[in-house]
C-alpha cells in the first residue's frame, strides 16, 4: 500500500465535485490574500485627529527641564516666542547658557541686578536690533519669558525681574503649566502696557 | 490591497447587470495618512505651557498723561507674605486673609479660596478696575505667586504689576 499524507481522504467520487472537492482539500487555494485595511485607515484617521489637536504652530518655546517643576495656572495666555530665563533651585539659564548659580546670588553684595544675566539679555536685545535694523515697522516689545521652579523664592525671581527690566525687557511673562485651556483668557496680550 | 468589496458577478439572465459596487484603492490614502502622522508627531507639543503677563512696578519713565490718569484711578495693592494676604485700596478699604500655616515641607499655605472671594467682591464694587499691584515678600515661592496672579486674572484684574515689599 502506498504511503499517503495523513488527513481527510475523500472518496473518489467527491474529488471532482465542485461542492465538496474544495472543502476536502482537493481544490486549489488562491495565493493572493485580500487584506482588510479599513480598520487600519480608521485607526490612522483617529491618530491624525488626535495629533492635529496636539499641533502647535509656534512649536515648543519652552522646554521642560528636569530640575524645573512649573506651577499650573488656569487663566494663562498662549506663550510667545521670546528669550527664556530658566530659574531652577540651583542655577539660572538664559537661552541655553548658564549664568550664575543661585547659591552665589545669596552670597554677593546684595545689589538687585544680576550682571551676567543682564549682559546676556543686552546681547539678545542687540541681536534683535541687528536683525530688525532694516525693518522700519519693527517695534521693540521687550518680552521675556521667565520659567522658574515652583519652589524658587521671590528674592531670586525679583532679581531676575530687575535684571530683565534694566536690560530693556519690561514685559515679563511668567511661565506656568496650562491647566484650564488657553482659550480661557481672551485678554489682549499687551493690555495694561 | 483594495479594501472595497469584490464586484458581484451578473445573474443568469442574457444581459449582464452592471455591478453597483466599486473597489476603491485606499493605498494613496494610507500613504497620505502615514505622511501626516509622521509630520504631526514631529510637530506635536505634549506639554501645554501658558504665560501670565506681569509688569515690574516702577520700570520706565511714566508718561505725564498716564501718570495723571493713574493718580485719579483706584490703586489696589495685594501684599502677600508669611502672615497671609493684605488686600488694600487707595479708597481706604483693607482686607486681611491670614495664611493657613505651613505645609509639612515648610512652605506657606495661602488661603486662595478666601482671596478669590475678596477679589471678586472688589471687582463687583469697582467693575472698571483692571489694575492690581502684587507685593510679595522674599520668602514667597514662585508657585504661590503664580497662583495669586492666576486668582487676579480669574476675576478680571488683567493688568498686574509685581514688586517686592
Amino acid at each position: 500500500m502506498a504511503i499517503v499524507q495523513p488527513g481527510k481522504r475523500p472518496a473518489k467520487r467527491f474529488e471532482k465535485s465542485k461542492v465538496l472537492g474544495g472543502k476536502m482539500g482537493g481544490g486549489h487555494k488562491a495565493t493572493n490574500a485580500e487584506l482588510n485595511v479599513v480598520p487600519m485607515v480608521d485607526m490612522m484617521t483617529m491618530l491624525v485627529i488626535f495629533l492635529l489637536n496636539q499641533f502647535s504652530s509656534t512649536g515648543e518655546v519652552l522646554y521642560m527641564q528636569k530640575d524645573i517643576k512649573l506651577p499650573s495656572a488656569h487663566h494663562g495666555q498662549m506663550i510667545e516666542l521670546a528669550p527664556v530665563v530658566a530659574v531652577s533651585s540651583e542655577q539660572i539659564v538664559i537661552t541655553g547658557q548658564k549664568v550664575p548659580y543661585v547659591a552665589d546670588l545669596d552670597k554677593d553684595s546684595g545689589y538687585l541686578n544680576i550682571p551676567a544675566l543682564e549682559e546676556r539679555l543686552r546681547d539678545e536685545k542687540k541681536r534683535w536690533e541687528f536683525i530688525h535694523q532694516s525693518d522700519p515697522n519693527a517695534k521693540w516689545d521687550g518680552i521675556v519669558n521667565i520659567q522658574a521652579d515652583t519652589k524658587v523664592p521671590f528674592r531670586i525671581v525679583k532679581r531676575v525681574m530687575f535684571s530683565c527690566s534694566v536690560a530693556g525687557y519690561f514685559n515679563l511673562n511668567f511661565a506656568a503649566l496650562d491647566a484650564g485651556g488657553l482659550a480661557a483668557t481672551n485678554a489682549p496680550s499687551k493690555e495694561g502696557g | 490591497m483594495g479594501g472595497g468589496a469584490m464586484p458581484e458577478q451578473g445573474g443568469g439572465g442574457k444581459k449582464k447587470k452592471k455591478s453597483l459596487d466599486a473597489t476603491i484603492n485606499v493605498v494613496p490614502a494610507i500613504d497620505l495618512l502615514s505622511c501626516l502622522i509622521t509630520f504631526l508627531l514631529y510637530a506635536a507639543v505634549w506639554t501645554q505651557i501658558s504665560r501670565l503677563q506681569v509688569q515690574q512696578l516702577g520700570t520706565g519713565a511714566p508718561d505725564p498723561a498716564q501718570l495723571e490718569q493713574q493718580q485719579k484711578a483706584l490703586i489696589v495693592t495685594l501684599a502677600m507674605g508669611e502672615r497671609g494676604f493684605n488686600l488694600s485700596t487707595s479708597a481706604g478699604t483693607t482686607f486681611e486673609v491670614p495664611s493657613l500655616g505651613r505645609t509639612p515641607e515648610g512652605s506657606i499655605q495661602f488661603d486662595l479660596k478666601v482671596l478669590g472671594e475678596r477679589l471678586k467682591q472688589l471687582k463687583n464694587d469697582y467693575p472698571d478696575q483692571s489694575a492690581i499691584t502684587v507685593q510679595a515678600e522674599d520668602t514667597v515661592a514662585y508657585g504661590d505667586l503664580v497662583s495669586v496672579i492666576d486668582a487676579c486674572l480669574a476675576v478680571g484684574l488683567m493688568s498686574i504689576a509685581v514688586s517686592g515689599v
